[in-house]
């Protein structure tokens, strides 16, 4: 009895489950159906329908970028609450103005696409860029994309086919439209085409360019037959080619910048094409720049007029009839437009390009549109979900009010009477008091807290001798806190920038184990010696006196910029800065200062000056000056002038040190002696992918008839430098050779022809340890070859360098029956005119192979680390480097004597090398894992004593759901993380870390930023044994075996 | 096809700049070539001045942070490595092995002038300064030049003034070295001569010698014979 009751639960159980089940699968499945959408024309005209019905696109840019970020910042890359928080908060008010659609540059994965059509309504045009800005071919990346190239027709297509493929039963896509305005984007070269006169050569490229698009339009369409499929053009540029080649496409994708109106594009269409037309951008930007300031009215009146002008030539109102809608550029002001890199935290005002269609802004001469200030919504700082918040101007009023008509539901003379009757002056004053709320709130205009951070921690930290002497009682404890407050101020139209203030409290030991920014505060002792007097002769101990509180408070950095009409000057205290190397510096003259970090450690404040950058008339001229330009440069002042004559780009530069150092680099980098150089730069392009690059250099004329000495044989030989000796030249040819992208260089320079930072291919992360110097007395050759398999790139390169007068040895003095021998010293850069050092005789070979299927985060972009979105990517390579000969004396800067000193003898004859691998694996978007190994057998960079080492390294850091971060590495008889470590031949056994960072701020992104001021919790911990042997620096003794500390931390960003 | 290239063709002056680096590259590449025999002079021996008339390169030479004397061309070690006494490798080569091959006597106290003057220069030490003050008061000596005479002076108080403290070390008695101070040293220099058996750089009465010393600001307290070393001096003024 009982088991059958039992049974029949069960039965009624399963019942009940199998309808449950039957009937979500049935809503699910009606819930999922696809919209069929659909272009249709009767005698009205052209409509575009959605299951049948009409469906005018009231469609919006949409992005997400905010205040600080740039294009890499990633939204779909966060956690799915933060990423609802911020579609929720964008499309609650996209929905509430009437948009039905959206259009964005960034890929919109298919379950948000479904969500913010679910929820909000509003639907997503599927929009890939399609090699618009560059693109991974063969596992190669290629800024400029060639349409032409049999390879790169076959990868896009495959790769836009299968994206069709993926977002083809995505409910929520309207539509798929590929490109982006890429008949501007035609500039790849081949012989073939620049045979052609000028103007027929982008016409040729354009047909490669439409064929292509056609071809990816009519396999799309197979795929997915239930969606419209465009382009995205220039306006109508090639419309004839597009009629001829574009048969496959449903409608015209158009961005569309002619003002207030469209002019003679609807007439143009409709009889070259006869198909609807849809903007895929258009508008106006909301900044004046003529008045220099926002201009909400203009914008505004530029959009009313442009949507009276659409809905008039919708269907059934007597006209063309081909207006279906469309993408209103853009949702949100992107304060990263302007420079991209820089100044993310403030809205630029620079208009970067020149349109007369909008004539409210526009002069002659001057440009007028300003990239930062298109958004129909201001963007403002995060809100309380740490979403960026919106603030609607005018212009979203106005286009809330003509949305909320439908032109095919209104007739023509209705919605114009609307349109015309709206109440301009009350929109305005909404969207002024708006922004008067919004600048009240963050009293932009004269002087604004943007935020900061607050760091606290604790340390226990010991050592052998300590905890062997004092048990657990050996172990001390410190802590430290310190706040950075952040502050911007744009007191006019003309001037901004910012600064940030640093406010010690304690400073916690970390010494020796971590040296970080802050020691400024750390008390200091003095040694108070006791001289005695007449009258007590008795020797007294000595006793120390310490000073502490000291430097509380100091500005952390500054810049302000000035944006004139033909100049921008800017003043930079502490702020990074980039190299000229891509603007014609091929010497390096002025070195890249980004290692903000590294300088910190040691509170240098490079780079520090003043930027002159020419416009307009003075287009092509920079000038630098200041005490520090660079971290190590003397003050000094340099000059730059670079044009282009026919084919040919020139640079001239000259670069004047107005004085030398007191203080060194870092804990002990050597000052340098004051020079001045000029150098002459020309590149041309002879060819498809053939560059020619030349360079000649005049350094250190003030050195001409200084003395040296040298060996000639058994001679000691006393010598003169010449002027030939300033001169130098380097010349570098880049080729393809068998499909491989190769280049041979060449670099002669004079004894004293130093030239200044060398710069590597892939800049800070490249992996390649040729033996680079700055250094001049040389002939130096050089050759790579960089070869591309797929995703696979493998890049050998080779070196060789001669000295024209070698390093000088030893050679001990004499004095024998009153003749003296003087024997022979190795050369210093202080004492001498030159000397044998990084420039020393080398014959070095490496090869590195990479593989990284995801070409637009390259893997050697600096912040590859959380920018790296390939499931996953590695490199692994190595250096072999013979230096056959030894080098002259390096020198180090002695603090207590505020002087150089010399190591008094040079590095001896080695053969080097190292092999290097890193990883980065990307299991799902809520984890990251990147590994670097390293071995090696490398020299001191100073130190001539303890030999060369071997020594082998691990670095890790593993991300888990955006929001844990364990990071650390194992070292084995490595170089101390410092540089003066190296410098001083300084090496441990063993050297470990462990870090693990909780993140509190919920929205994610800062686990892939390099900063380390995220707001977080976390725990660090350092241990390390010392050599014996070691010659322990002053200052580090009595450590005994090992050390040890362990750092808790909180960290508070706000 | 050929309309066409000359369309492409453009006025020779975009491509004479690069031809003109080019020229410049042969013309910097045969510069940068290594020396030949013919460049420099050979500067295998010197020969020590044997004389005592000495001419200072400028007012201060042989005083501390005046470093004329490097660039003195009667100076035979101004290209010389005048290495500092190393305690870590005490057979290693040093000044001190130069000093010791310079002939004894009147031969050789203008050499033992430039050599301790070339090495204050190079590093400021009460050890070099207090050697090169010795060697002018022995010049003063042998060739009684008033100027020499004061400059020995200037070098003995730049011992006071600027390395009070400073020591030197003697060696005697089967290797055993042992600390000297300076500052008694000079003061000892100045007051007496018996371990010299030179002229007294201030004529006449030892009291002399100790008032100049207090003029300096300084308070000597002789040592009390036969015990040279239990003298004293003190700082009197700051």
């Amino acid at each position: 009895m009982a088991d059958s009751k039992i049974f029949e639960s069960m039965k009624r159980f399963f019942s009940v489950l199998t309808v449950s089940l039957f009937l979500s699968i049935s809503f699910a499945g009606q819930a999922n159906a696809v919209d069929v959408v659909t272009t249709h024309k009767d005698e009205s005209g052209w409509k575009l329908q959605v299951n049948g019905s009409d469906y005018y696109i009231k469609g919006m840019v949409w992005g997400y970028t905010p205040r600080g970020q740039n294009y890499t910042f990633n939204l779909w890359s966060h956690s799915d609450d933060h990423i609802r928080d911020v579609l929720d908060y964008d499309f609650g008010l996209m929905k509430a103005a009437g948009i039905n659609t959206i259009r964005s540059f960034a890929m919109i994965p298919p379950k948000w696409v479904t969500y913010v059509y679910e929820k909000h309504g509003i639907m997503t045009v599927i929009n890939p860029l399609m090699g618009r800005y560059g693109y991974t071919i063969g596992g190669r990346w290629v800024p400029n994309t060639d349409y032409s190239d049999e390879l790169t027709r076959a990868t896009l297509k495959a790769d836009m086919l299968e994206l069709v493929d993926q977002y083809k039963n995505t409910p929520g896509v309207l539509m798929f439209a590929f490109g982006n305005e890429s008949n501007y984007g035609l500039s790849w070269s081949s012989f073939e085409i620049e045979n052609l006169p000028v103007g027929e050569q982008n016409t040729a490229k354009a047909r490669h360019l439409y064929s292509l698009f056609n071809e990816v339009m009519a396999a799309g369409k197979k795929i997915a037959p239930n969606h419209p499929f465009t382009i995205v053009n220039g306006d109508i540029q090639y419309i004839d080619l597009i009629a001829e080649l574009c048969t496959d496409m449903d409608l015209l994708g158009s961005n569309a910048y002619r003002g207030k109106g469209f002019t003679s594009l609807w007439r143009e269409v409709d009889e070259k094409l006869d198909m609807p037309v849809v903007f895929f951008e258009f508008g106006s930007d909301a900044f004046n720049a003529r008045t220099y300031e926002e201009d909400q009215y203009s914008q505004a009146v530029v959009l009313k007029e442009q949507w009276q002008e659409m809905y008039n030539k919708a269907a059934g109102n007597g006209e063309e009839g081909n207006s279906i809608g469309g993408f209103v550029f853009e949702w949100r002001d992107e304060w990263w437009k302007y420079l991209q890199i820089e100044n993310l935290e403030t809205q630029d005002n620079n208009a970067s390009w020149s349109n007369q269609a909008y004539l409210f802004d526009w002069a002659e001469g001057k440009n007028n549109m300003n990239e930062e200030w298109f958004g129909v919504t201001a963007l403002g700082p995060a809100n309380s979900d740490g979403v960026s918040t919106a603030r609607p101007r005018m212009a979203y009023d106005v286009l809330s009010e003509i949305w909320h008509m439908d032109p095919y539901l209104n007739k023509k003379a209705a919605f114009n009477q609307a349109i015309n009757n709206m109440n301009l002056e009350f929109h305005a004053l909404k969207g002024e008091v708006r922004l008067l709320k919004s600048e009240n709130k963050e009293s932009k205009q004269k002087l604004t807290f943007t935020g900061g951070s607050f760091f606290a921690e604790g340390v226990v930290k010991g050592s052998e001798i300590d905890v062997t002497e004092r048990g657990e009682n050996g172990t001390e404890y410190s802590d430290g806190e310190m706040m950075f407050l952040d502050f911007g101020f744009q007191p006019n139209e003309k001037v901004s920038g910012q600064f940030t203030l640093n406010i010690l409290g304690n400073v916690a030991d970390l010494e020796p184990l971590e040296i970080r920014y802050g020691r400024r505060g750390a008390p200091i002792f003095f040694e108070a010696q006791n001289l005695g007097t007449l009258d007590d002769t008795s020797t007294v101990a000595d006793t120390f006196i310490a000073f502490e509180g000291r430097e509380r408070v100091e500005i952390y950095d500054f810049d302000a910029t000035y944006e004139g009409e033909d100049f921008d000057l800017t003043a930079f205290y502490h702020t990074p800065r980039y190299h000229w190397k891509n603007e014609g510096d091929f010497f390096g003259l002025v070195a890249e200062a980004t290692d903000i970090g590294g300088m910190d450690i040691w509170n240098a404040k490079a780079p520090e000056g003043v930027e002159f950058a020419g416009k307009g008339k003075f287009d092509g001229l920079k000038i630098i000056a200041g005490p520090e330009v660079y971290w190590g440069a003397n003050p000094k002042v340099v000059v730059k002038y670079q044009k282009t004559i026919g084919n040919t780009e020139f640079a001239f530069m000259h670069s004047e040190d107005l004085a030398r150092r007191g203080e060194g680099t870092g804990s002990s980098g050597a000052t340098t002696r004051q020079t001045r150089q000029t150098t002459l730069y020309a590149k041309r392009g002879l060819a498809k992918d053939t560059q020619l690059e030349l360079g000649l250099l005049i350094s250190a004329g003030e050195k001409i008839d200084d003395q040296f000495t040298r060996t000639d044989g058994q001679n000691v030989i006393l010598d003169e430098i010449d002027f030939e000796d300033t001169l130098g030249f380097r010349a570098k040819l880049s080729f393809p050779l068998f499909g491989t992208k190769s280049y041979i260089a060449t670099y002669h320079a004079g004894l004293v022809a130093d030239g200044g930072a060398v710069l590597r291919d892939f800049g800070i992360t490249d992996p390649s340890a040729l033996p680079y110097s700055s250094q001049g007395n040389k002939q130096e050759y050089e050759a790579g070859m960089m070869m591309n398999f797929g995703n696979f790139m493998l890049y050998p390169k080779i070196m060789y360098r001669d000295n024209l007068v070698h390093a000088n040895p030893f050679i001990e003095p004499s004095t024998s029956g009153g003749i003296l021998n003087p024997g022979l010293n190795p050369r210093d850069t202080d004492n001498d005119p030159f000397a044998v050092l990084g420039n020393r005789e080398a014959r070095s070979a490496e090869v590195f192979l990479t593989y990284d299927p995801t070409g637009a985060s390259f893997f050697y972009d600096w912040d590859n680390d959380w920018a790296e979105d390939a499931r996953f990517a590695f490199n692994i390579g190595g250096n072999y480097t013979e230096y056959p000969t030894f080098t002259d004396a390096n020198l180090f800067f002695f603090a207590p004597a505020r002087a150089n000193a010399s190591f008094g003898a040079g590095l001896p004859a080695e053969d080097v090398w190292s092999v290097s691998s890193r990883m980065v694996f990307n299991p799902n978007n809520r984890a990251k894992y990147i590994l670097n190994l390293k071995s090696g057998f490398q020299q001191s960079t100073g130190n001539p004593t303890g030999g060369t080492r071997k020594f082998q390294e691990l670095h890790g850091k593993a991300v888990f759901g955006n929001k844990h971060i364990i990071s650390g590495y194992i070292k084995k008889d490595a170089f101390g993380p410092y540089d003066f470590q190296r410098q001083f031949n300084v090496t441990f056994p063993e050297q470990y870390k462990i870090d693990y960072q909780i993140l509190l701020d919920g929205s994610g992104d800062q686990s892939r930023s390099t900063s380390t001021n995220a707001t977080s919790v976390g725990i660090r911990a350092l241990y390390r044994t010392n050599d014996p042997d070691a010659i322990v620096p002053s200052g580090f003794e009595e450590q005994g075996d090992y050390i040890f500390q362990t750092v808790f931390y909180f960290t508070y960003r706000f | 096809m050929k309309n066409q290239n000359r369309m492409q063709a453009k006025p020779a002056v975009f491509k004479s700049p690069v031809m003109a680096l080019l020229g410049l590259f042969m013309l910097v590449a045969s510069g940068c070539a290594e020396r030949d025999a013919g460049d420099g002079i050979a500067i295998n021996q010197i020969i020590l001045p044997t004389d005592t008339l000495l001419n200072l390169a400028c007012a201060d030479a042989g005083i501390w942070r005046e470093t004329c004397v490097l660039s003195d061309p009667e100076n035979p070690y101004a290209g010389v490595i005048t290495a500092e006494f190393n305690p870590n490798n005490e057979d290693g080569p040093s000044k001190f092995d130069l000093n010791a091959e310079i002939p004894a006597g009147e031969t050789g106290a203008k050499a033992r002038f430039y050599l301790w003057a070339t090495a204050l220069a190079r590093f400021p030490s009460g050890e070099n300064q207090w050697y090169t003050a010795r060697a002018l008061h022995e010049l003063y000596n042998y060739n009684s030049d008033p100027l020499i005479q004061e400059q020995a002076l200037k070098a003995y108080r730049s011992n006071l003034d600027n390395f009070f403290g400073s020591v030197t070390f003697f060696e005697c008695c089967g290797g055993v070295s042992f600390s000297v101070t300076l500052n008694e040293q000079v003061a000892d220099d100045l007051y007496r001569t018996d371990s010299t058996g030179w002229v007294r750089l201030i004529p006449g009465d030892p009291l002399n010698a100790q008032s100049l010393i207090a003029e300096w600001g300084y308070t000597y307290r002789p040592a009390t014979p036969p015990d040279f070393n239990d003298g004293l001096v003190f700082v009197s003024q700051f």
